[in-house]
């Protein structure tokens, strides 16, 4: 507990940091909240289409009359669910494999390197296109998606780590006492390697909300009528003409997510990881 | 009598360096046996391989008698008898586990009821002069001799009839060293421990070791009982130690 306050105080050490916190909490509540201050994202009401801000819809409304705070509210949630999962995923499936490829060495460690070096490869888009072909459009192409790509940045910081630590005295030491490899694992390489991993999941989470957008705007991620904040900028691109405003809604709501997530992770590494951090 | 470990021709190269260049030793069983020589000259390598974390090139180790094989079956079987103190012994002990964590895992590993594991426990610290409140602490948050007395008492805890120390006093000031030498004397005195100091000091393992084997370059240049060693050398790089430590010159 008192390692958690003393991460908050170090993230509140600085402006950026402070910043982050508070974009982080603003799209937290504004995700979590819409739902109780708003209608039903889904329903159509065409008389009222286009509205601008007002007391009946605190953020107007789109082309059929939705309410853009319930949609951009539901689209930010969805988001942030998605990120939240691959960057979980990814992580304990790429640091658990990165572990044992530290660790064994030899071909092990040569056939599983390789492996990421094929997955990297691939620029994510084109693996995007690849998969969507092979799986369909949906939330579950993307999440497999997206986790595959993932692993094997996890996967190789676990790796490094993992390397550097198998020589130290106190991994010896438990080798020394022939206490179970497992165990050697779970409590003396995971502890010492999530400090960077964690540091890595708070980076990649805004670019996980960023490629769930672009891919929904590109049509390929979820489809309607449910909300993506990038399937509400391609629908407020389109409609531009008649009202600005639900573009510039959307826009503002992905840009305060991605911007918070990525002043948060780059704190959180200052505070966490300060010799990989920019010198200060 | 076994000796508790002999080691015949031992050989092992990292690339160019011959780190032991046929290294021959026989430990006595229930002996303390000093291993002295500078820097890089294979000690540390010697204990490494001896401990089956390094393997050799060329050439035999046995414990008790018995060949030293790699492998878990056969590191799970040698933990129960020999047991290393690292030369750094803060760094021995995992940094995000507390004490007690780490010793708890002693226990499991003999399959001891862990009542039986703190009853022993609380023996062995009061021993080492170690409060039973370090067990609640983390190994960042006590001081260098208590770490190494912590990692001395996680060793005992494994009832080893092996103690392999590397630089045991290292980074000790002057007192606290003798006070540490007098207790793991003390100790392999009480429980029959064959006791293997590995320094570069001359002093301590004179002072404490009754036979000692000088090493230079992967060889053992010299070895026997360590008054003869030391008070009449017969290889040149012995006389040469023993000429760069005036004190122990001074002692005689």
């Amino acid at each position: 507990m008192s390692g958690l306050v003393a991460t908050l105080k170090g993230i509140c050490s600085e402006r950026e940091g402070r910043l982050g916190l508070a974009f982080t909490c603003l799209i937290l509540v504004f995700a979590l909240a819409g739902p109780l201050v708003s209608p039903d994202p889904n329903v159509i009401d065409v008389k009222a289409r286009f509205a601008a801000p007002g007391l009946a819809h605190l953020l107007g409304t789109d082309n059929l009359g939705r309410d853009l705070l319930a949609r951009t509210s539901a689209g930010t949630r969805y988001a942030l669910t998605l990120a939240v999962m691959i960057v979980v995923i990814s992580s304990v499936i790429g640091s658990l494999i990165g572990i044992v490829a530290g660790i064994a060495g030899g071909w092990v460690d040569r056939a599983v390197t390789a492996v990421f070096d094929i997955v990297n490869a691939f620029p994510p888009l084109i693996l995007a296109f690849a998969l969507i072909a092979l799986y369909g459009k949906g939330s579950a192409t993307f999440v497999l998606l997206v986790t595959v790509v993932f692993i094997p940045q996890f996967g190789r910081m676990a790796r490094a780590r993992a390397q550097t630590l198998r020589n130290l005295s106190f991994i010896e030491a438990e080798r020394m006492l022939a206490v179970h490899p497992v165990t050697i694992v779970v409590r003396h390489y995971l502890p010492n390697v999530a400090g960077p991993i964690i540091v890595l999941a708070s980076m990649n989470l805004p670019v996980v909300i960023a490629f769930e957008a672009s891919l929904s705007f590109l049509g390929f991620g979820v489809q309607p009528p449910k909300s993506s904040l990038g399937t509400l900028i391609k629908d407020g691109f389109i409609s531009i003409n008649q009202s600005w405003w639900p573009t510039v809604a959307s826009a503002l709501v992905l840009a305060i997510a991605t911007l918070g997530a990525t002043l948060l992770g780059e704190a959180l590494r200052r505070v966490i990881d300060p010799k990989t951090a920019g010198v200060r | 009598m076994t000796d508790a470990i002999s080691i015949s021709q031992a050989q092992l190269r990292f690339g160019e360096t011959a780190a032991l260049d046929g290294v021959s030793l026989a430990i006595p069983n229930g002996s303390c046996f000093g291993i002295v020589g500078e820097s890089g000259s294979g000690k540390t390598t010697l204990m490494r391989a001896v401990l089956g974390l390094q393997k050799l090139d060329r050439g035999e180790i046995r414990i008790l008698g018995k060949p030293l094989l790699h492998g878990r079956a056969a590191l799970k079987e040698r933990a129960g008898f020999i047991q290393p103190i690292f030369q750094d012994p803060a760094a021995s002990l995992s940094p995000r586990s507390r004490i007690r964590t780490l010793m708890d895992e002693v226990g499991t590993v003999l399959r001891e009821p862990l009542a039986a594991t703190h009853e022993r426990l609380h023996v062995i610290l009061n021993r080492l002069g170690l409060p039973p409140g370090v067990v609640d602490k983390y190994p960042h948050e006590i001081s260098g001799g208590q770490a190494r007395r912590v990692a001395i008492a996680r060793a005992l805890l494994m009832k080893p009839s092996i103690l392999i120390a590397d630089e045991p006093t290292a980074g000790l000031d002057v007192s606290v060293q003798g006070d540490l030498l007098n207790l793991l004397q003390d100790i392999r005195r009480s429980q029959h421990i064959t006791l293997v100091i590995i320094s570069h000091n001359l002093a301590i393992v004179r002072l404490i070791a009754e036979n000692a084997a000088v090493m230079r370059a992967g060889k053992v240049v010299e070895a026997g009982e360590v008054g003869s060693l030391f008070g009449s050398p017969q290889d040149a790089y012995t006389r040469e130690l023993l000429a760069a430590w005036p004190s122990v010159s001074a002692a005689k």
